[in-house]
């Protein structure tokens, strides 16, 4: 009964440290990685390379004055960043850190909540994180808010079909739904060095994911929720330290989650990295730390992958991006999964 | 059990509220959590898939359609439409008997096996292979509910023709 409270709070633990604890390094990473690819220098005066800069910016948050305008409607304008956070971490307690191992005689598995529907939960969370930017909007009653609001979330319930549709496709490729079947079929090699990844096999599924979690996680390309030069600042307008902190941790939170189910479903989870296999045939037992290592560098990547985005691609046009939600994504969508299910069905 | 007994209690009540509140957006958050309670309740139940589903489908993207609906069109106090009329009254009175139906099934099914059989087999396979074949009847059925239920609304908002000014 102890053992079992002990693992529990753990892996509790280990998952909300994580993410929250490389919170800040990625907001560092965004900062510099924006200077670097603008040519500027970034935050580099606050400790060796700027890396205190972020400290300091929770420490401004911390001591400002938090304002709640008389206008607004105090219970759900309070509500709203914590139902925004709350659903940006929760898909976290589905995901697999590492495969199912031993340890003092126990098997341990790695992720809070154990189940084979975790990636369907993990979706379902993550898909209620629209309630608290929806809530924001309207509950600071504020025209620009409402617009940022209404925009993030039509912007989300169309991506969140063609994402659907290539969730579904992979299913039916691996014929599980269970994340650790998943990645254990994505273990190996073709010809000895192409990873046996999602990716290579259904590559228009992984672009269809990819473009789904730029619009879910409501970053540029597909800002529109917060597009400064339009709406001043979008569904997050009204709002001051805490909890606009509260709003930016919930972005970053849901990017992190997002990207990790990405790499669960196209590039192999925490299966280790090409050329990690000797080092893990090296080093007896060592296997679950070189996964951990192996998700965590593929996060990191994805993450990357998001700054670098960001900052070369402009915002879309509201037509543009409900034209490429609709008419192109979504039927090429329902199409893969068509050519996949038939695949499937003559194959076996 | 005591987590079920909370699960249908909170779902009683965000029920009720969805009905009775003058509000439209806690009409609209409190459907949302009534949904998120049958979800759970699927999940002690046991049924891991349909609780995603539920979550997915119906409190991840029909609930948020509703708020969505409600917060562009500035839906803040409703202008109800209050006189009675006979249609009303006869789609009232449907309504009353298609629940009783529902409560007669549902006191005459043994439960017990219901869930055994149905619920417990959590594997998609065996769930869809119920639905599109021992149970298709019932779940076209149920389709054709959904479309009564669209097309009485439609009826029940008209607004009465009025000449134009």
């Amino acid at each position: 009964m102890l053992e079992t409270l002990i693992e529990i709070i753990a892996k509790i633990v280990v998952i909300l440290a994580l993410p929250l604890g490389s919170l800040p390094l990625i907001i560092h990473v965004e900062r510099r990685g924006a200077a670097f690819i603008q040519k500027r220098l970034g935050p580099n005066r606050v400790g060796p390379f700027g890396l205190l800069q972020p400290l300091a910016d929770v420490a401004k948050f911390m001591f400002k004055e938090e304002v709640i305008p008389s206008h607004v409607k105090p219970f759900f304008f309070t509500a709203a960043p914590v139902i925004a956070l709350t659903f940006a971490i929760l898909p976290l307690a589905c995901i697999p850190v590492t495969g199912p191992f031993q340890f003092m005689g126990r098997e341990i598995f790695p992720e809070v909540f154990r189940s084979e529907m975790g990636i369907f939960f993990a979706f379902a969370a993550s898909a209620l994180g629209s309630y608290g930017i929806l809530l924001a909007g309207w509950a600071s009653n504020n025209k620009y808010s409402m617009l940022g609001a209404l925009r993030a979330c039509a912007q989300m319930v169309s991506y969140e079909l063609s994402l659907s549709t290539a969730l579904v496709a992979m299913v039916f490729l691996y014929g599980s739904n269970d994340i650790h079947q998943m990645v254990t079929a994505q273990s190996g090699y073709w010809f000895g060095f192409i990873p046996k990844w999602g990716f290579f096999v259904q590559p228009v599924a992984a672009t269809l994911f990819l473009v789904g979690i730029f619009a879910e996680s409501n970053r540029l390309p597909f800002d529109l929720a917060e597009g400064e030069s339009e709406i001043v600042a979008g569904y997050h307008l009204e709002y001051s330290s805490m909890k606009f902190a509260l709003f930016f941790m919930a972005e970053y939170i849901h990017m992190i989650g997002l990207s990790a189910l990405f790499i669960i479903l196209f590039f192999g989870g925490y299966s280790v990295l090409p050329g990690m296999d000797m080092l893990v045939d090296l080093i007896p037992g060592s296997l679950p730390i070189f996964q951990l290592i192996s998700l965590v560098t593929k996060v990191a990547l994805m993450i990357w992958f998001f700054v670098w985005v960001r900052w070369t691609l402009p915002r879309f046009r509201y037509d543009q991006l409900m034209n490429l939600g609709w008419q192109r994504l979504l039927p090429l969508g329902i199409v893969n999964l068509i050519v996949t299910v038939l695949f499937v069905y003559f194959r076996n | 059990m005591m987590i079920d007994i909370l699960i249908t209690l909170f779902a009683v009540i965000f029920s009720l509220v969805v009905v009775f509140s003058n509000r439209t957006v806690v009409s609209a958050f409190s459907l949302l959590l009534a949904l998120l309670c049958i979800g759970g309740a699927y999940f002690q139940l046991g049924a891991n898939f349909l609780s995603a589903v539920q979550v997915l489908v119906n409190a991840g993207a029909i609930a948020i359609l509703f708020v969505f609906v409600m917060m562009l069109i500035n839906l803040e106090h409703p202008v109800l439409n209050k006189d009675k009329n006979k249609f009303k009254l006869i789609l009232g009175a449907f309504a009353i008997l298609v629940s009783l139906g529902v409560l007669a099934i549902v006191i005459n099914t043994n439960l017990e096996s219901f869930s055994k059989d149905f619920l417990l087999d959590n594997s998609m396979k065996t769930l869809f292979g119920k639905l599109f074949e021992v149970y298709y009847l019932p779940f076209e059925l149920a389709t054709m509910l959904l479309l009564g239920a669209i097309v009485s609304v439609v009826v029940l908002t008209k607004q009465d023709k009025e000449p134009l000014e």
